[in-house]
């Protein structure tokens, strides 16, 4: 295992989506292109450790000790909005819809994968709802049986604590045609539906 | 409804076929492993969104077509139509990343030219197949007789197509889950929302099983009567795997022992439970096996274990009855799912035989042929023009196919 190319291999391969083929082209590719790739990617993932970390308040990615949304006090400081992963706040941030808070439980529960509720932040999220005046937790879990397992699973974990809890909508996408959604993300969208005011 | 053209590429070892059919009556004749049952079952493809023979989709496409397409696929199209309107189905299998990539195909839903879910082509295209190895309904395990309870609910209630695929996840979720708990205090939290989700679901899978075997039951003693001119009564009978009707309330003994005597005098069959008594029984039932389940680690009650009994005169005709006996059983679930399909979507399905006339005596196969006649359209294969009479072909569009070649059949053909 001394050899480096064997060991960057090896490396390479205990990435998602990488099998043992694409991370061997991946280490040549790196020992024949000049100094500054293979240099400039090991320095980056040397900062990516050691700079980066998580948020100590929501578990976002943070350079400091709060991320750049819980350091900002413009941000409205009673709701939180509950997602899966980092990437998730990057796709509600895009929206601009939302001004509030958030909190990252970094995964789902998933028996099938022996994830519990243990090896997520929730517990840190209860705390939060405990500690600081929230009015409303927002959970943006995905649409998929593991998100609705961990919905409902924080859902009962927070009711007694008199907080308003909420799901994000399931429904039809913005400028498709009734005529070809699917059965079931119509039959939803007809059950939440909304008076128009 | 019928179906007016169906047209496979690459399908099974058919490289090319466009076919016009027509309504009433199809023979396709020709030696075995020349085609016959692959255009049947890319019928049934194209109206399940499911190969019913194939393990896996990569056998539904030709061989060739990984030496000679650029990039591999295979595609089922048909035009059903109904009411004057046509709809167009398609199905098309690509191999992912090109020839020669050892990866997996796509499968592409297409209907009127929208890509949909597979669950959408459900109901478009009802059919009924009849294959040899369906006498399996009866003699074979009870999963087999699930696989049929589910593709005939999925036909006719897309509801319960969409249950049964969460009810399928809920389970192996749980099951992980139930494991996760071994040597543990389980969580009430988590447990309470698997046991749910299995209730939710199941309740529905359960409902809609007892309300379509109630009726299966009924269809079948018919048809079988008519099959075997009054010889044994039959009776399909639900046995979920959840007791739906706690012991203490049971039938008494002394109407039990009425039900032992040779002819019952008058059977009532079992009632038809309301969801929400499903559900609370199913709920009180998960309470009492927790520890059991957690032990096991495994989801010990459900739709996922129930099974269905044919009884001839009381006897389970999967242990009790001859080979021959079974068969009739199957012809008569089989002429019953016609019309049970009639009576569910205002249609009759599209009726597809495999080979079926040569394993029947005169009588079976001029009732077949009577419900052949009967609905709109029917599709059939033989080995051998034989088994019908002149009349009967004189009625019919008869084709012949060789090797994957579909040609009609002249008079002067043997």
């Amino acid at each position: 295992m001394s050899d480096p190319i064997e060991r960057t291999i090896e490396a390479f391969s205990r990435l998602p989506g990488i099998g043992p083929k694409t991370a061997a082209r991946l280490t040549y590719f790196l020992l024949r292109a000049p100094n500054d790739v293979a240099l400039d990617l090991a320095d980056a993932l040397k900062a990516l450790k050691e700079e980066i970390h998580y948020c100590r308040r929501c578990f976002n990615v943070a350079q400091g000790e709060l991320c750049s949304i819980c350091a900002d006090p413009g941000r409205d400081q009673h709701t939180i909005c509950v997602v899966e992963e980092p990437l998730d706040i990057v796709a509600i941030e895009r929206t601009g819809a939302y001004r509030g808070l958030y909190h990252v439980l970094h995964g789902a529960i998933n028996p099938l994968a022996n994830v519990g509720p243990e090896d997520l932040r929730i517990n840190e999220l209860v705390e939060r709802v405990q500690k600081e005046e929230v009015r409303e937790v927002i959970l943006a879990t995905n649409p998929n049986m593991e998100g609705e397992a961990t919905a409902m699973y924080i859902a009962r974990l927070l009711e007694p604590l008199g907080v308003r809890i909420t799901r994000l909508a399931h429904g039809l996408p913005i400028g498709g045609d009734l005529e070809y959604a699917d059965q079931q993300t119509l039959a939803q969208a007809l059950e939440g539906r909304r008076p128009i005011s | 409804m019928y179906l007016q053209h169906i047209s496979l590429k690459n399908f099974r070892n058919y490289l090319r076929l466009e076919l016009d059919l027509p309504q009433g009556v199809t023979v396709v004749q020709g030696r075995n492993a020349q085609g016959k049952t692959n255009l049947l079952e890319a019928i049934a493809y194209l109206a399940t969104g499911k190969s019913l023979r194939a393990l896996t989709e990569r056998e539904l496409v030709h061989w060739l077509a990984f030496e000679q397409e650029p990039i591999p696929y295979a595609e089922v199209a048909g035009d059903v139509l109904r009411d004057g309107i046509v709809t167009r189905l398609r199905i098309v299998l690509t191999q992912q990343g090109g020839r020669g990539s050892g990866s997996g195909l796509r499968k592409v839903v297409m209907i009127n030219g929208v890509r949909q879910r597979a669950i959408d082509l459900l109901g478009i295209l009802p059919i009924v197949l009849f294959l040899p190895e369906d006498i399996s309904l009866v003699s074979g395990p009870p999963s087999a007789r699930r696989k049929y309870l589910n593709l005939l609910l999925c036909q006719i209630d897309r509801e319960y197509c969409s249950h049964l695929d969460a009810y399928t996840k809920v389970v192996t979720r749980r099951n992980a889950q139930l494991r996760s708990f071994q040597g543990k205090r389980p969580d009430p939290t988590l447990l309470a929302f698997w046991n749910d989700a299995l209730v939710e679901h199941g309740t529905y899978i359960i409902h809609r099983r007892q309300e379509i075997i109630a009726r299966l039951d009924e269809l079948v003693r018919e048809q079988h009567r008519i099959l075997t001119a009054g010889h044994g009564r039959l009776r399909v009978e639900y046995r979920p795997s959840l007791t739906l009707i706690p012991p203490s309330t049971q039938v008494p003994k002394a109407q039990l022992a009425l039900a032992l005597a040779k002819e019952p005098v008058a059977y009532t069959p079992p009632p038809i439970l309301p969801p929400h008594k499903i559900r609370k029984r199913f709920q009180e039932t998960l309470n009492t096996l927790q520890r059991e389940e957690i032990e096991a680690g495994a989801t010990l009650v459900g739709p996922h274990r129930d099974e269905m009994a044919f009884l001839l005169d009381g006897r389970d005709v999967r242990t009790f009855g001859s080979r021959g006996q079974q068969r009739t059983v199957a012809l008569a679930v089989k002429l019953a799912e016609v019309q049970l399909i009639e009576e569910a979507l205002g249609t009759s399905p599209l009726l597809l035989l495999d080979d079926v006339m040569s394993e029947l005596d005169e009588e079976r196969r001029a009732r077949v042929l009577h419900v052949v006649r009967q609905v709109p359209q029917a599709i059939l294969t033989t080995t051998d023009w034989d088994v019908f009479d002149a009349d009967f072909l004189a009625h019919a569009y008869c084709l012949q196919v060789n090797e994957g070649i579909l040609t009609e059949k002249t008079p002067d053909t043997p």
